[in-house]
Formats: structure tokens, C-alpha cells, sequence
């Protein structure tokens, strides 16, 4: 095999357009050379890049003259010969001839190796194999999901019986196509790293009536399943953080009124996944800071340069996301530009944002060249923010990276620690992931939970948009600090109950009065929600992980005057700038309603927490199939301000095509 | 399916719903204007109604595209006669017809240095490379689409964003040395 014909197997590869057979063959290749891996993430950067590009392209439309006229046409039926298909069907048959010498290759395309594919081309195709139409042409069904998937695996489900004739028959098959190469975190050549999670378990009210967690507002785990489903990948079950992916969209949660900085809002109704069980929302809403009403920022970003960066989804997409930045920026912030390489150094010393010209001068001339040294730069920028440090104003290092720290101090603990030391000068962090293939997820996770700061994924210029023009005040702007919420159940309506998600951050009953644990923070207008499944009394908890006590029983305890509560609430939380937290308690009852009847907030959250179950395969996901979760996000859509909703729904019907049994 | 005649008219409208606008930006860059791509795109859905549906539903985008390349090298031919067509296949750079000036505006510094630099690509990687990254069509559906073997596809795809990556790292602004960075 020549080299030419190799570099375009790999590309072929990278594109998905080989079938199972060949992309083994590829991968057994690239499971022994770094270089040909290298070469297959180059070619998909530059494909997401060229897709973005050409997506800016606008569509132009017929008028409506000529749409009347195809219309009538169209009424009047097939009058002629076929003369214009029969060419192409002609050529095709050449093509199909061409293939024979092509099969000689090393690699064959999915065309050649099924000839039942092929016999959808041919002008006498049996009417009977011609099933009825298929998914792109189903009115109501995600048009641009559907026409992405490429022909080759709408034949290859077809071929299967997945798609075509009978596209409920999903659960039957009990066979799976191999249609991708990296469906675990086992596969030979991802070396993106996750934590394992350990799903929470059904805990019994009558062991421990507790539960207690710290917030958490980051989102990046739904930018990074998406990028996987996007790219026709299901993600690494560790890779689905359920809290981050909930988090993720904006619920209509009114704003607090009072002097505390949030408002929470609970709500009760039949848990979809198990009907016998109930579903408690904890929703909290931090107060809204109008633009214009923001502190003065002092912002330093820390921007990674080096080698691995050298990508187009990575710096040039860095440096396109702090251009939005900057232009939502005030002329009294300020702003500096650390970077770090081989060396690490200030491309720009603070500048006030009336400078803009110098700012962005600054971030054009960010180039990609040497290997990571993480901390010197985090230490330079902690430093940099506390010289210019605004008293009351948002102080900020915004750590651009894909977390590749491969020189120096590098262990998750130590870069923890220093983090956690710098936290305490009153500076916040942000950690901004980009990239693919070697992210270090759980790096920047922890690098954000102990720096009193956020974690976000950036995978496009649109994200970017979300985090940065969308939802700056909740990016930029802390409103409380150190947010812990224990949940009290009360035994006499709760027998048993599981945190859905946050499984990372569940803290110990005694730390949440322990002002020196950290915890989650809340930005201006961020959402959070948390969900908790029930298992009320009477109902058996035929749920895995639980054993039934021997001596205990589950006889309420519960003063008369609390009778109907199913749980309190306690929150505590600090100012931002105080070491001191403050307390608040918040009962509920439950509204007996069905899920029908909840909020659509309710049962959107629902169906994003039962999609990142069923993306797990998750032993808790109850009776929830990815069918039924579409139609649970569907009643739930609301008003969709800013579509994300609707992109949650072309996420689930991508999953279903990669994963038809589940 | 298409057994009613409204059954048949609603199918029509959902392919030209979908199809529409990317036939429209695709046969514009054959012809170099909107309008013209208008028409052709309109007989392009004109002669889908005259078909046996069933034939085509399965292969529905790679027929479209087809149809539509051929009757806008057609118009091409006609409309300009003087064009060397031998060695053509039916892109040219032409500038993007159907970007409005707000939308170039929007779209940043990135997306524009790469859409010109698809611009002075060979016209056949071009039009394999619009074909796969903006309308989606796989390898199979391209070659069915121009003519081409699927291994023609497969190189001229490969050939295409090879030479794109040199383009963009080369365009890149250059890398500094080290100490020039660091000026604390």
C-alpha cells in the first residue's frame, strides 16, 4: 500500500466513510503509531472548521412563483420517462464497475463490501426493496441531524432493520452495528482522560435522612457529549457529568426579590422513569446583574500556547471567543494576557478595556510553539490579578487550555493545591477547555472546583457565544460563594431517596456547617437545578444498592407541625467576598401531580437528567428509552430562548440512530 | 406513499423544503449568480415531480444534486460559450453569490481566511469539498453526484484539506521565538 493511498484511508477514516472491516484495519494501524493518529484529529479539526465555515454561507430560497409552479407539477404526477435518472443510474453502474479494481486496495468502501447497498442505485431495483421513506424525509424530524448521517449509515441501519419499513422496531434487534470506533474510553487511541463516576445510590431514609452536596453551575460535560454525538460518536460513559448536562440549559426560575442573592424554587411530581416513584427539582436562580450595573472586572487571561494548541478548534477559536469577550467588556475593566509554553510570560500587561485596539492586537498576535508548563503561567497570572486587584469589582484569571500540562508540576494534586492556595487571595476562576483528543476533563474540573470557579467546554464559536456574550454576568460576575445544600427528609413520606448526578460533589454531612470547606459558586442569573428521585412509603424499593435493614423501621419521627413536609432544604452560602456563611431553609411539600402536569422546566430537566442516564446505561434509569426521553424533552420545550432546548432534541435523535437498542 | 396526489405534493414540498437552499448555493457556484441558480433549481424539482417516486426517495439528495449540477453546467454552457469547459467540472472560484455583505461581515476572521483559501483550490477539490462539508453528502453520494469514482472522491477530498492545513499553518501569524514572549 502506498503512502498516498494510505494518508487517504486515514482521512476516509477520519470522515467516517469507511465501513467496519476497513476502519478495524485502520484502527489496529493507528493503535501503533502516533503519527497516523495525529494525522486522523488534524483531519477532523479541519473538517469542523471547514463545516463552520461553509455553514456561514446563507441559504437562499425559491420564490414563490417557482414553488407554486413545482407544486402544481407535483400534482399532476409522472407523465415522462425517466430519462434524467436513467444517466445517472447508467453512470452509477460505471462507478459500480470502477469498483472492482478499487476493492483490490488495501481498505473498501461500504459501497463495495455490501452489494446490497448499491442495488438502491440501479434503475430496476425491485419496488419491494424500496422501503418507505426514509428519515430525512419525515416532515417534524430534525432535517439537518438527518442529512447529516451520511447514506452509508442509513443503509448500514436500513440493512439491519433499523430504519426503512419498520422504525419502531428498534428494541426488538437485539443486534449492534459497530457504526463507530470509539464507543468506551477503552478505545485504543482516545487519550482524553475522565474520571471515573460512580453513580449515587438509593440511600434509606431510615440509615441516613441526609443528603448533602455542594452546587455546581459547569456546563462543559454538554459541550463535550455534544461534540461526540456530533462527530457520530456515543461519549465515554464517564464523559456524561448528568448535573453538568441539566445545568446546561436555562430554566425560567423567577429572580430573588429580598436581600439574599437567590431564589429557590422546588417543585414535585411522578418521576417518568419509575411512575411509582416522585421527582423533587431543587431549582435556585442567582440574582440578575443588568449590564451596565457590573463591578469594574479585572480579567487575566491565561492562555495556553503551547504545541498541542497548534490546532484550528483550539487557539484560533481561543482567541475568537475573548474577542466576543472583549467586546462585551466596560472601559473601566481591565484586562492582561498571560501565556504559557516553554516559558511563560505577560503578552500584555493589564490594560484598561478603553484600550481595545491593544487588546485585540494582543490576542491576534497569539502564536502556538512549545510544551506546557501550567503552573508557572497559573502562578503569573494569580500574581498579575492580585497587583491590579479591584476592591469589590470581579477579579478573574480565565485559564484558555486543553488541559495538556506535560512539563513540570503536573500532578492533578499539586496544580490542585496551588489553586487552592490561590484562592484565598480573593481572585476567581474561570477554566475554559478546548479541543479534542487530548482534553483533560477531570484536570480543569478540579482545577475550577478548587479555585472558586467555572468550568466550561468550548467546542465553537457559538458556545463561545453562549459563555461569553449570552451568559456573561453569570461568567463574569460571582454573587455567592461556597453554596452547599443539605436535604433533610422526613421518614414518614420518603423512604428512601437518590441525588441524581453531582456525584463529584457530595460532601460530608458535617462539612456543610464548615465555612473552610469550599463548595460551588453561583454567577449572576446562573441557574442551578438538582434532582432527587423518591421512593415514597408503601412502594418497594426494588432499586439496586439497597439492602433492607434488619432492626430499623421506617416509622416517621416527624413533629406533628412538619406532618406534610416531604423535605427541607438548607442552604448556606458567603458572600463573595466574606469568609462567613449564611443559612436558609426552605421546606416542601409534595404536590401529589403527575408528570404530565409538572412545569415544563420540570419535565425538560427530567429528560436531560434521564438522557445522560441513558447515555451511561445507567442501572437507574428505570423504564426511560431514548424514544420516551424525546417525547419527555419534547413537552417540555417552552419557549426555547436561544434554541438550546431544540439542539437537546437533535442530540437525542442522533443518539438513537448510534445506539438503536437503547 | 405516493400513491395520492396530496400524498405526492406534500412529499414534493418536504424535499424542497430541505433541498431548496442548498441547491440554490450549490448551483450558484456553477452559474456565479442567484438567480439563474433560482431557475435551475426550480427544474431541478420540476423534473423530480415527474418521476417515479419510489425510485428516488432512496438516493433522494445525490439525485437533486445530480440533476441540479448537470442543468447548471448546462446554463453555464449557454450563458457563457467562450469558457473553456473541457477540463471543467463545474466550479470555478466564483465568488461566494449568495453571501450578503452582513453575513460576510459576521462571520469571523477565521471562517473568511478559510473560505478563501478554499478559493484557490483546484475547481474539483472545491466542489468535493463543498459536497461532503457543506451539503453532507458522503463519499458514495458525491461520486454519484459528479461522476467520479468514490476513490477519486476519497483523494480529491484528502488532496483538498491536506493542502488547506499547509495553507492555514503557513497563514498563521508566525511563530515568535521564546524570548520575544516573555517580556516581564
Amino acid at each position: 500500500m502506498s503512502d498516498q493511498r494510505r494518508e487517504e484511508d486515514l482521512t476516509a477514516y477520519a470522515l467516517g466513510e469507511l465501513d467496519a472491516e476497513a476502519r478495524a484495519a485502520v484502527e489496529a494501524m493507528l493503535a501503533g503509531s502516533a503519527d497516523a493518529r495525529r494525522e486522523v484529529e488534524d483531519v477532523r479539526a479541519t473538517a469542523a472548521r471547514l463545516k463552520e465555515a461553509f455553514a456561514s454561507v446563507p441559504h437562499q430560497a425559491l420564490t414563490p412563483e417557482q414553488r407554486g409552479a413545482v407544486e402544481a407539477e407535483a400534482a399532476r404526477g409522472a407523465r415522462r420517462p425517466r430519462r434524467a435518472w436513467a444517466v445517472a443510474a447508467a453512470l452509477v453502474a460505471g462507478v459500480a464497475a470502477s469498483l472492482v479494481v478499487f476493492v483490490g486496495g488495501f481498505f473498501h468502501f461500504e459501497r463495495a463490501a455490501r452489494p446490497t447497498v448499491s442495488a438502491g442505485y440501479h434503475h430496476n431495483a425491485p419496488p419491494s426493496s424500496v422501503p418507505a421513506p426514509t428519515a430525512t424525509l419525515i416532515p417534524g424530524l430534525d432535517k439537518d441531524a438527518a442529512a447529516r448521517m451520511s447514506l452509508q449509515t442509513k443503509e448500514q441501519l436500513k440493512a439491519l432493520g433499523y430504519i426503512g419499513g419498520k422504525p419502531d422496531g428498534f428494541e426488538e434487534e437485539a443486534a449492534t452495528p459497530r457504526l463507530n470506533y470509539l464507543q468506551d474510553s477503552s478505545a485504543p487511541f482516545n487519550t482524553e482522560t475522565y474520571d471515573h463516576i460512580r453513580e449515587n445510590a438509593f440511600v434509606l431514609v431510615a440509615q441516613d435522612p441526609r443528603s448533602t452536596f455542594s452546587i455546581d453551575v459547569d456546563t462543559a460535560s454538554y459541550s463535550n457529549v455534544r461534540r461526540f454525538l456530533r462527530d457520530g460518536q456515543l461519549p465515554p460513559k464517564d464523559a456524561v457529568r448528568i448535573e453538568e448536562l441539566v445545568n446546561y440549559f436555562p430554566y425560567a426560575y423567577e429572580p430573588p426579590t429580598g436581600a439574599v442573592p437567590f431564589a429557590v424554587h422546588m417543585e414535585t411530581a411522578a418521576c417518568p422513569w419509575r411512575p411509582a416513584h416522585r421527582l423533587v427539582r431543587i431549582g435556585i436562580k442567582g440574582r440578575e446583574v443588568p449590564r451596565g450595573e457590573r463591578p469594574p472586572s479585572n480579567l487575566v487571561f491565561l492562555i495556553d500556547v503551547s504545541g498541542s494548541m497548534n490546532e484550528p478548534n483550539k487557539l484560533p477559536l481561543v482567541k475568537a471567543a475573548l474577542r466576543l469577550l472583549v467586546e462585551q467588556l466596560q472601559p473601566e475593566d481591565r484586562v492582561a494576557i498571560a501565556v504559557y509554553a516553554g516559558a511563560s510570560g505577560l503578552a500584555l500587561p493589564s490594560t484598561p478595556a478603553s484600550d481595545k485596539g491593544a487588546i485585540l492586537s494582543a490576542i491576534e498576535s497569539l502564536a502556538p510553539g512549545g510544551s506546557t508548563h501550567g503552573s508557572a503561567g497559573i502562578r503569573l497570572a494569580y500574581e498579575t490579578a492580585a497587583a491590579n486587584f479591584i476592591e469589590g469589582g470581579v477579579n478573574r484569571v480565565i485559564l484558555a487550555t486543553d488541559g495538556d500540562f506535560n512539563v513540570g508540576v503536573t500532578s492533578p494534586g499539586e496544580l490542585v493545591r496551588l489553586i487552592e492556595d490561590k484562592r484565598k487571595s480573593g481572585v476567581f476562576l474561570t477554566a475554559l477547555g478546548f479541543g479534542m483528543g487530548n482534553l483533560k476533563d477531570a484536570t480543569l474540573e478540579k482545577l475550577a472546583d478548587h479555585g472558586n470557579g467555572t468550568y466550561a467546554y468550548i467546542d465553537s464559536l457559538s458556545e463561545a457565544r453562549k459563555v461569553f456574550v449570552e451568559q456573561v454576568g453569570g461568567t463574569l460576575v460571582t454573587i455567592a460563594k461556597d453554596v452547599k445544600l443539605q436535604v433533610e427528609f422526613n421518614p414518614a413520606k420518603v423512604k428512601a431517596f437518590r441525588l441524581v448526578g453531582y456525584e463529584n460533589r457530595v460532601l460530608a454531612h458535617q462539612d456543610f456547617n464548615d465555612d473552610t470547606k469550599d463548595a460551588g459558586d453561583i454567577g449572576a442569573g446562573h441557574t442551578v437545578t438538582a434532582l432527587y428521585e423518591i421512593v415514597p412509603p408503601g412502594v418497594a424499593v426494588d432499586v439496586p444498592g439497597v439492602d433492607p435493614l434488619k432492626y430499623q423501621s421506617a416509622a416517621g419521627r416527624a413533629p406533628a407541625s412538619a406532618d406534610g413536609e416531604l423535605l427541607t432544604l438548607k442552604l448556606r452560602y458567603k458572600q463573595p467576598d466574606s469568609d462567613h456563611s449564611a443559612r436558609l431553609d426552605v421546606p416542601v411539600e409534595d404536590s401529589g401531580r403527575s408528570f404530565q402536569d409538572a412545569s415544563p422546566d420540570f419535565r425538560f430537566a427530567a429528560a436531560v437528567a434521564a438522557f445522560g442516564m441513558a447515555l451511561r446505561d445507567s442501572p437507574y434509569k428505570g423504564d426511560a428509552s431514548l424514544r420516551t426521553i424525546q417525547a419527555w424533552a419534547q413537552s417540555g420545550l417552552g419557549d426555547d430562548e436561544g434554541g438550546h432546548r431544540a439542539e437537546l432534541l437533535s442530540l437525542i435523535a442522533q443518539a438513537r440512530r448510534l445506539s438503536p437498542n437503547r | 406513499m405516493a400513491s395520492t396526489t396530496k400524498a405526492r405534493r406534500e412529499w414534493i414540498g418536504s424535499a424542497i423544503d430541505q433541498y431548496q437552499g442548498r441547491l440554490i448555493r450549490f448551483a450558484s457556484r456553477i452559474t456565479g449568480d442567484v438567480e439563474s441558480a433560482r431557475d435551475v433549481v426550480q427544474d431541478t424539482f420540476l423534473r423530480l415531480c415527474r418521476e417515479d417516486l419510489d425510485r428516488v426517495r432512496d438516493h433522494l439528495p445525490a439525485w437533486l444534486f445530480r440533476v441540479c449540477r448537470n442543468r447548471a453546467l448546462d446554463v453555464r454552457k449557454k450563458e457563457r460559450p467562450l469558457q473553456a469547459l473541457d477540463d471543467d467540472d463545474g466550479t470555478s472560484a466564483v465568488e461566494e453569490p449568495g453571501a450578503d455583505p452582513h453575513a460576510r461581515l459576521e462571520k469571523g476572521d477565521d471562517a473568511r481566511r478559510l473560505l478563501a483559501a478554499v478559493g484557490t483550490l483546484p475547481a474539483a477539490q472545491q466542489e468535493a469539498l463543498r459536497l461532503r462539508f457543506q451539503e453532507e453528502l458522503s463519499y458514495k453520494e458525491i461520486s454519484a453526484v459528479t461522476g467520479h469514482s468514490i476513490g477519486s472522491v476519497g483523494f480529491l477530498i484528502h488532496a483538498g484539506i491536506k493542502q488547506l492545513r499547509e495553507r492555514l499553518v503557513h497563514d498563521e501569524p508566525a511563530v515568535r521565538p521564546e524570548g520575544e514572549r516573555t517580556d516581564v
